[in-house]
């Protein structure tokens, strides 16, 4: 045990998906003292496995007005605190052959009620517009739907959270929730880059661990009725569509094509997980039959268009607390206080809600934490932009130019990535500058910088920060690279040998769902460099 | 156009047929559509590393243990242990020299500084006659600044198991000032040409010979003589201490090296070499393959007495997966593998990957198979075969030169 932690927070959070990011960041903002623990990396949760479609609401209009309406709300604030991370893009909800028309009218009117802003279109102005839509679609209402980068917002949460003086642990996973007397005062954790358990204190502590809450919640001795629900999503290797693209008709399976960067996500399923199966993510055969085959509807060239990958991820679904059959799900944010409800005080839960939404979330779990703490404080959130989109922050293009008359392409994808932050990142030396990853234009200055600020501790780390080996090569030869530059940083080579393989073995992971065509070619070829020809084994090091 | 023999597949299988047949007087042509995998090369030719998981000292007599419908069986042991002893020579007289023993594995040091068993290996590299001792103690390992892909650190916890002290030490050469300024022109290709005009070579050797005061051995990055062949002795000569070259990130300098001379013996026999062309399709009569079509002969059918089929596996697109189906994309031939897409792969990256063994089917004399019938002028050889995983087994190269020049001499014949 080490007893070196005796300091007490104000507040702990536990969970590094967005929800922690975001309450992390309004606690720290609103002057409390914080510690966030994640048991992996930030966004390795349903964060890091969803379809990072900013909703406009348009999809919740007719079956849930009230996420509907907080979802437009929060996509408008976004668009202004979080740019760097949003894509605008707008989106359309289509009727094609097979839907009713009926539906449109219905869909608009329940959109005007919860206040978005719909077009409805005709079909042939669609196509212009759209040009991948399946071309014989019957009908497109135009709203204004995005896409969002769900590490990058976590990320610059994170950063701002830190700014604010918030303390953030990473690989730090809670293994109980320490209780005196009907108060939550503190966790126990187990820290597993050292292999040691550790304690730290809290007058407050917040269970944002996603579907894990659930879990967490049971190491305080309460229960949470939730319900996983796993999505599964295709990644293709370019971008086929502009705008996202919807069906206009009651959500269901496989209907949302999201294009992001340079590629665009089909999703999702949809299908109730045993509670012991959520950390064993995978992508079925089935599954990835019923993505094509729908997506094909909405754009046929997808039947065409190369596959990169499938990943799954799960809904943190939550019971009503009245409904022990769980028949009454709810879609909308879920905050608990467990005082109230369960008598234990110092503890509280949220959860439920969705990505775009994190940011109501981490407001209301705020308000209720400074409620308890009798801190009156303002929520300053919504307007205060993020680490890496404040609009008056020109110095990334000053500072480059300064050096460049245009920037390079590796300046230009980290502008992309980390927004303004990208200014921290060292150019103009041609060590800095050499490109680690060609595909996705990812220099050393930018490996070092996420080693050095952004908690990176192994490949898949930096993979989630800089796309290392995202790209359509797969990480073959840039993974070798930054295992390379991560051995002289912060690894024992030996290790940096098993973080290689690991990286391998969590790139097939995606890949081996839809291994065929050139996919399978390149895993073919990754194979050889690797066991062939440098002789890497998982457990040879 | 007519040719004795048309090989599709310019990789070590083609050229490997290609040279034999040339060498023995045939009108040949070879169609190749892009690179192979020589150019990925570890400068190490394998025929037998592993079997079952377990590592094999004399190859040639652990073949006997495969299962018969491995392409070594097909070969068969009496012809392997001949062809295998001629395999030095011919490569030799295309002026590669190569070293090592079909009866006894010898070792190599990999980029991950782990000691991998191998067959034959290139002048470039150290062979180690065993798996646990480094014939030196205190090693010096130079890399070039601003060379990612050399990994002085694996190999220094590689060599520490071993009993080796290293240190490493990073040389700056003016002459890579051009290439370094563009972020993604630092490979060893890059490097080596500059090592190739000559002129850097006696600076960089002098740098190395002075930091090497006090060290047994001086390990470097095989980045040495692309072009021009000589740059590699010319290096050992003007290093001082004994000198280690271990392979970089790929695309590999021995190998396009290897490449091109195999290119230029095929050449220099009178062979006729298309570059870039893609062979589209067959023509059939009465079960023999009478001509092909290729994408920059359009209408010009090639014709041949004899075809060979060394296009390579996947990653060359010898053998083409979609959802649903594997198959030979030319000609349609047997495959085998035609299963389920959720059994082609095993969830674990490092297992024996099922989509490894597949390959195009032939009779025991290596003929192509239709809806069973065997093509009686279309063999096949080299890593198109299925049969084998030869990345597990460490079959690679030996399984491309001695099918090929097996099926050579089955068209000699
Ligand atoms: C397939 C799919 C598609 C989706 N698409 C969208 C979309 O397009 N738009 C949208 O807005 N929303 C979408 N969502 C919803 C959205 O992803 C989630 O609502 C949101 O990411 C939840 O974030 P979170 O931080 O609450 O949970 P998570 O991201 O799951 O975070 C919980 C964290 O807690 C950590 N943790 C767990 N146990 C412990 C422990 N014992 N100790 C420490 N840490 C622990 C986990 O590692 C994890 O990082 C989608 C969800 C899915 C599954
Ligand atoms: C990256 C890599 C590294 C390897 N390293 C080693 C090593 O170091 N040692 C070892 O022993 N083994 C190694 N191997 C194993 C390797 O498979 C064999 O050693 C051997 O080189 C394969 O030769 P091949 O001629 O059968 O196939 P390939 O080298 O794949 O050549 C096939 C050729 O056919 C061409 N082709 C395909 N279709 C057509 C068409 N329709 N028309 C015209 N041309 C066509 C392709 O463009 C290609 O040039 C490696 C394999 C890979 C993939």
């Amino acid at each position: 045990m080490n007893k070196n932690n005796s300091k007490e927070y104000d507040v702990i959070i536990i969970g590094g998906g967005v929800t922690g990011a975001g309450t992390a960041r309004d606690c720290a903002m609103r002057g409390l003292s914080v510690l966030l623990v994640e048991r992996h990396d930030f966004a390795t949760g349903a964060t890091g496995r969803n379809h990072g479609l900013l909703h406009s609401g348009a999809r919740y209009a007719v079956t849930d007005p009230e996420s509907a309406s907080e979802c437009i709300k929060e996509n408008m604030t976004l668009r202004r605190i979080a740019n760097h991370c949003v894509e605008e893009n707008n989106g359309l909800f289509v009727t094609l052959p097979e839907d009713d028309l009926a539906f449109q009218s219905q869909f608009v009117d329940a959109c005007k009620t919860a206040g978005i802003g719909t077009e409805i279109l005709d079909p042939d102005f669609a196509r212009r517009l759209e040009p991948s839509v399946n071309p014989n679609l019957k009908g497109a209402v135009k709203v204004p739907d995005g896409s969002v980068d769900p590490f990058r917002l976590t990320m610059s949460n994170m950063l701002d959270a830190k700014i604010h003086g918030a303390e953030l642990l990473t690989q730090h996973e809670v293994t109980d929730v320490i209780c005196e007397q009907n108060r939550a005062i503190g966790v126990e954790l187990f820290n597993h880059a050292k292999n040691e358990k550790v304690k730290y204190y809290a007058k407050i502590i917040v269970n944002a661990g996603g579907i894990w809450g659930h879990h967490i919640a049971s190491l305080a001795g309460i229960n949470i009725n939730m319900f996983p629900a796993k999505g599964s999503l295709l990644i293709f290797g370019h971008r086929v569509n502009k705008m996202v693209l919807n069906r206009c008709r009651k959500p269901a399976n496989a209907d949302i094509l999201v294009p992001g960067d340079t590629i665009c996500l089909i999703g999702t399923t949809s299908e109730r997980v045993p509670y012991d199966q959520i950390d064993n993510m995978f992508v079925s055969q089935a599954d990835v039959d019923v993505l094509i085959r729908e997506g094909v509807k909405l754009s046929p060239s997808l039947a065409t268009t190369r596959i990169l990958r499938a990943y799954a991820g799960v809904r943190p679904l939550v019971a009503a607390d009245n409904d022990p059959t769980g028949r009454n799900i709810s879609r909308g944010i879920v905050l608990l206080d467990h005082q109230e409800r369960d008598g234990l005080s110092g503890f509280i839960t949220i959860t439920g809600g969705k990505l775009m939404t994190y940011r109501l979330m981490a407001e209301e779990a705020t308000n209720l934490v400074c409620k308890k703490l009798a801190v009156d404080k303002q929520c300053e959130t919504a307007e205060k932009a993020l680490p890496g989109s404040e609009k008056s922050d020109l110095s990334l293009d000053n500072a480059t130019d300064k050096i460049y008359s245009g920037m390079s392409i590796a300046q230009k994808s980290a502008k992309d990535r980390h927004g303004t932050l990208a200014k921290n990142i060292a150019v103009g030396d041609s060590n800095d500058d050499s490109l680690v990853c060609e595909c996705e234009g990812v220099s050393i200055g930018e490996v070092k910088y996420a080693i050095k600020e952004l908690h990176v501790n192994n490949l898949i780390d930096l993979r989630r920060r800089t796309r290392v080996g995202m790209g359509t090569c797969q990480g073959e030869l840039c993974a070798c690279r930054a295992a390379g530059l991560l051995c002289e940083s912060l690894e024992e080579p030996g290790e940096a040998k098993d973080d290689l393989a690991n990286f391998l073995q969590e790139r097939w992971k995606g890949m081996s769902p839809i291994a065929w065509g050139d996919t399978i070619n390149e895993v073919q070829f990754t194979s050889w460099i690797y066991e062939g020809i440098y002789g890497l084994k998982p457990d040879n090091n | 156009m007519k040719f004795d023999n048309i090989i599709i597949g310019g990789g070590l299988s083609g050229l490997t047929c290609g040279i034999k047949l040339a060498e023995l007087g045939k009108k040949c042509a070879i169609v190749s559509s892009g690179q192979s995998a020589i150019h990925f090369f570890s400068g190490s030719l394998d025929l037998l590393g592993k079997v079952n998981g377990e590592e094999v000292s004399n190859p040639l007599e652990s073949i006997k243990t495969l299962a018969d419908n491995h392409p070594y069986q097909r070969v068969g042991i009496d012809n392997m242990t001949r062809l295998a002893d001629e395999v030095p020579q011919f490569l030799d007289r295309a002026g590669l020299k190569f070293s090592g023993n079909a009866n006894q594995n010898h070792f190599v040091l990999t980029p991950m500084g782990v000691m991998k068993p191998t067959w034959l290996t290139i002048e470039d590299f150290t062979r180690f006659e065993t798996k646990d001792s480094f014939p030196w103690k205190k090693a010096l390992i130079i890399n070039f600044s601003g060379f990612l892909d050399f990994h002085t650190l694996f190999i220094k916890d590689g060599l520490k198991k071993l009993d080796v002290t290293t240190q490493i030490k990073n040389v700056s050469m003016k002459q890579f000032e051009a290439i370094r300024k563009n972020p993604s022109e630092m490979r060893s290709t890059n490097i080596a040409k500059v090592f190739d005009n000559g002129d850097a070579l006696d600076e960089f050797a002098q740098k190395a010979n002075d930091l090497s005061e006090g060290f047994d051995v001086v390990i470097l990055p095989a980045v040495f003589g692309l072009l021009n062949k000589q740059i590699v002795s010319e290096i050992k000569a003007k290093i001082l201490k004994p000198l280690v070259l271990l392979p970089a990130v790929p695309p590999s300098v021995p190998g396009i090296r290897s490449q091109i001379l195999l290119r230029k013996r095929f050449q220099a026999l009178g062979g006729t070499y298309f570059l870039g062309d893609n062979v589209e399709e067959g023509f059939f009569e009465n079960n023999r393959l009478v001509a092909i079509a290729t994408n920059n002969h359009g209408d010009i059918k090639l014709k041949a007495d004899q075809f060979i089929l060394a296009s390579g596996s996947f990653y060359s697109k010898g053998i083409v997966a979609t959802r649903d189906k594997v198959y030979e994309p030319i000609f349609g031939l047997d495959v085998n593998g035609e299963t389920n897409g959720s059994e082609w792969k095993d969830e674990k990256f490092f297992n024996d990957q099922p989509y490894m063994h597949f390959g195009v089917k032939t009779d025991s004399q290596f003929h192509a198979m239709i809806n069973g019938e065997p093509v009686e002028n279309l063999f096949v050889a080299g890593s198109v075969l299925g049969g084998a995983n030869a990345l597990k087994e460490g079959s690679g190269a030996g399984i491309s030169l001695l099918t090929s020049l097996h099926v050579a001499e089955q068209i000699l014949k």
